[in-house]
């Protein structure tokens, strides 16, 4: 008969602490968790009343320096504001989730004012994307069609008000509040001093942009789209580029992928997308396209594989058009495949 | 088993030891349920009292719910646009108080056109005050810095010259609220302090391109109404669109597409974004009215699901030519 005060030693008392000092431990890894989760994924705020959440003005010394940015004549007009994706959206509100799926990590925005005239300002934003293919994304998407390029540097457009390029991973917009010639030279030189403060790794070079085929290509056309191009979840990391041929536009892209097999799974994955969403194969006399080229409500689409990149044409007003940019696109994608 | 486990028990230690584990079950069963929040967390740490916003609304008039001018002066086709649906006096009476709620979200100056045109703003005030208003507040609750945006966009100052009070967002002003049905905004921080006191709410918002929403316009303007991290309402726009029509039920709305946010917005940048469209649209049915501006923006109306949202939950119609528009032309 056992005693109540009777002990039990053996390895099943060691077990049953051990599962003890497990389940305490979890326990405490749930309190310590619980009491820093992020509230704001439930939507909850975490701040005094209704009012969003106000931008971090974080320690100046860590991030770009913008203050020193101003052009002659001109003089700091607000604080360097700092935004992370976090609060992002209270800087450009609808715009955020943009960015954030370009890769953006930091924004940081500040305002000069010209001192003679307080109706002319201009607003510094420089978006850190984290990489010059994210910056070069959403600079190209965003591009002004009616914008005139700012040279001598290459990823740069200038309208009537505004300035935006590229400078390595930060995509920079500079926008004025007026138009005139005054306030066009003191954002200019901005840009300028952008360039010579900002420290860039310049070894970044896109190289798909460099796969277009010059003839005929309209300049400044080049779009990067990191995701879903055309509507379509698999085209990723996919370059467009605009062709100007006897009066008609024809849309021609590229996309690299891991190897010829994968670029051919993924041209077939959106031909039968563009099919199954009413597009119509077409007959053509090129051999190379026999199978690829399809019609969709009037326009023409082109899709195929070329070694590792999946390439074509979309929405084109015109098949002859549209396959003689293909052609030329192929042709130089096969000579890029050779030097690979 | 091990020989210091190969005991006998008798049925008492058998009991007691039952017993105790029978203890410590029900011990622990009882203390999660006591603490256990079957509602989950609010959305909000402030202030708990639930409010809702009062009806503005004016009874509606057959052929005056909705009108259309073209011109490239607002100040002309906005007088035109009210005359057209009976006048200032239908919506607003002497003595009473008005609320302008225009689109202030950023801190950006009025040629971009991201925020409502400041001339305009002061000449609705001017006409609250033709009929009688006895005091006109001007208010928003902006996306960036408040004062910045008040100042930058011109509207602080041109309101405030035009006789209105300029009532800034503080934490006084929010209050939690529920739409009833409604399945985003339940006790949530609304900006409805400025409009607890007034008799009339009038919306002016211009025409604008939106990434998230695809456009930005008469209701989604009410966007600015909403407080604490109103960004989490991005992942579902259409619905809360859709919803902020039920909850805010305006007087008037002035949907300005003079000029037209054609690109990169809502917050655009470049003068090249906008577009001269020379219409301005005043409705008393918000999603007629944003029926029509989508077609400025050259989208149709199945572009922005939440106009069929808001239609289906009853805040108007989308098929604004049933309203029999009063169009007009003011050069």
């Amino acid at each position: 008969m056992a005693s109540a005060g009777h002990r039990v030693k053996s390895p099943e008392t060691v077990i049953s602490v051990g599962l003890l000092v497990i389940l305490f431990l979890i326990g405490a890894g749930i309190f310590v968790k619980q009491s820093d989760f992020d509230m704001g994924r439930f939507g909850i705020v975490t701040v005094p009343a209704g009012l969003p959440l106000q931008q971090a003005e974080a320690e100046e010394e860590e991030k770009p320096a913008l203050s020193s940015l101003a052009s002659e004549g001109f003089e700091p007009f607000s604080k360097t504001e700092f935004y992370k994706p976090e609060n992002l959206y209270e800087k450009i509100n609808g715009k955020a989730p943009f960015y954030i799926e370009s890769g953006f990590e930091e924004l940081s925005a500040q305002r000069f004012v010209n001192k003679n005239d307080q109706s002319l300002w201009m607003e510094v934003y420089v978006y850190n994307m984290g990489g010059v293919r994210n910056a070069f994304s959403v600079y190209s998407v965003q591009r002004r069609a009616e914008a005139e390029p700012f040279e001598p540097m290459r990823f740069a457009y200038k309208t009537s008000n505004a300035l935006y390029f590229v400078h390595g991973k930060y995509y920079i917009e500079l926008v004025g509040s007026a138009e005139s010639e005054e306030m066009l030279k003191a954002i200019a030189e901005v840009a300028r001093k952008i360039r010579a403060k900002l420290a860039v790794d310049y070894d970044t070079e896109i190289a798909e942009l460099s796969l277009f085929p010059q003839e005929n290509l309209v300049s400044d056309s080049m779009k990067l789209y990191l995701a879903n191009a055309f509507g379509f979840e698999g085209l990723s990391n996919t370059f467009t580029a605009r062709y100007r041929i006897a009066d008609v536009t024809v849309t021609a892209f590229l996309s690299r992928r891991a190897d010829s097999n994968e670029a051919e799974a993924v041209a077939e994955s959106y031909r039968k997308f563009l099919i199954q969403n009413g597009a119509v194969r077409k007959n053509t006399s090129q051999k190379t396209m026999e199978g690829k080229v399809m019609d969709f409500y009037g326009t023409t689409e082109i899709v195929l594989s070329v070694g590792s990149f999946v390439a074509g044409v979309h929405e084109a007003e015109n098949q002859e058009a549209a396959e003689k940019v293909a052609e030329i696109l192929i042709n130089k994608l096969n000579s890029a495949n050779g030097n690979e | 088993m091990s020989k210091e486990n190969d005991v006998k028990f008798d049925r008492r230690e058998f009991i007691s030891r039952v017993s105790k584990a029978g203890i410590s079950v029900a011990a622990a069963g009882t203390a999660a349920y006591l603490l256990y929040d079957g509602k989950g967390p609010g959305p909000s740490t402030g202030d708990k009292k639930l409010v809702t916003l009062p009806d503005f609304s004016v009874p509606r008039r057959d052929g005056q719910t909705i009108s259309i001018v073209t011109g490239p002066d607002r100040v002309k086709t906005v007088n035109k646009a009210i005359e057209l649906l009976g006048g200032i006096e239908r919506f607003v009476r002497p003595g009473e108080t008005v609320a302008i709620k225009p689109n202030i979200a950023f801190a950006s100056p009025p040629m971009l056109g991201a925020t409502a045109n400041p001339e305009l703003v002061a000449e609705v005030v001017r006409l609250c005050y033709r009929g009688g208003a006895k005091k006109v507040y001007v208010t928003d609750n902006p996306i960036n810095d408040p004062a910045s945006c008040f100042t930058l966009s011109g509207i602080g100052k041109a309101a405030s010259e035009a006789g209105a009070e300029i009532i800034m967002p503080k934490d006084g002003l929010f209050k939690n609220t529920t739409l009833a049905g409604g399945r985003l905004i339940k006790n949530w921080p609304i900006f409805c302090g400025p409009f607890e006191t007034v008799q009339r709410l009038i919306g002016i918002s211009p025409v604008k391109d939106h990434h998230r929403a695809g456009a930005s316009m008469a209701m989604k303007n009410w966007y600015g109404l909403l407080g604490g991290r109103r960004n989490i309402f991005h992942q579902d726009i259409n619905t809360i669109i859709a919803e902020l029509a039920i909850l805010v039920r305006p007087t008037l709305v002035i949907l300005d597409g003079t000029s037209v946010m054609m690109t990169n917005g809502p917050t655009g940048g470049s003068v090249s974004d906008l577009k001269q469209a020379n219409t301005l649209i005043a409705s008393c049915d918000m999603v007629a009215a944003d029926s029509y501006g989508c077609g400025l923006l050259g989208r149709q109306v199945l572009d922005l699901p939440y106009l069929a949202k808001a239609e289906k939950a009853g805040a108007g119609t989308t098929n604004y030519e049933t309203l029999k528009p009063k169009i007009a032309t003011v050069s």
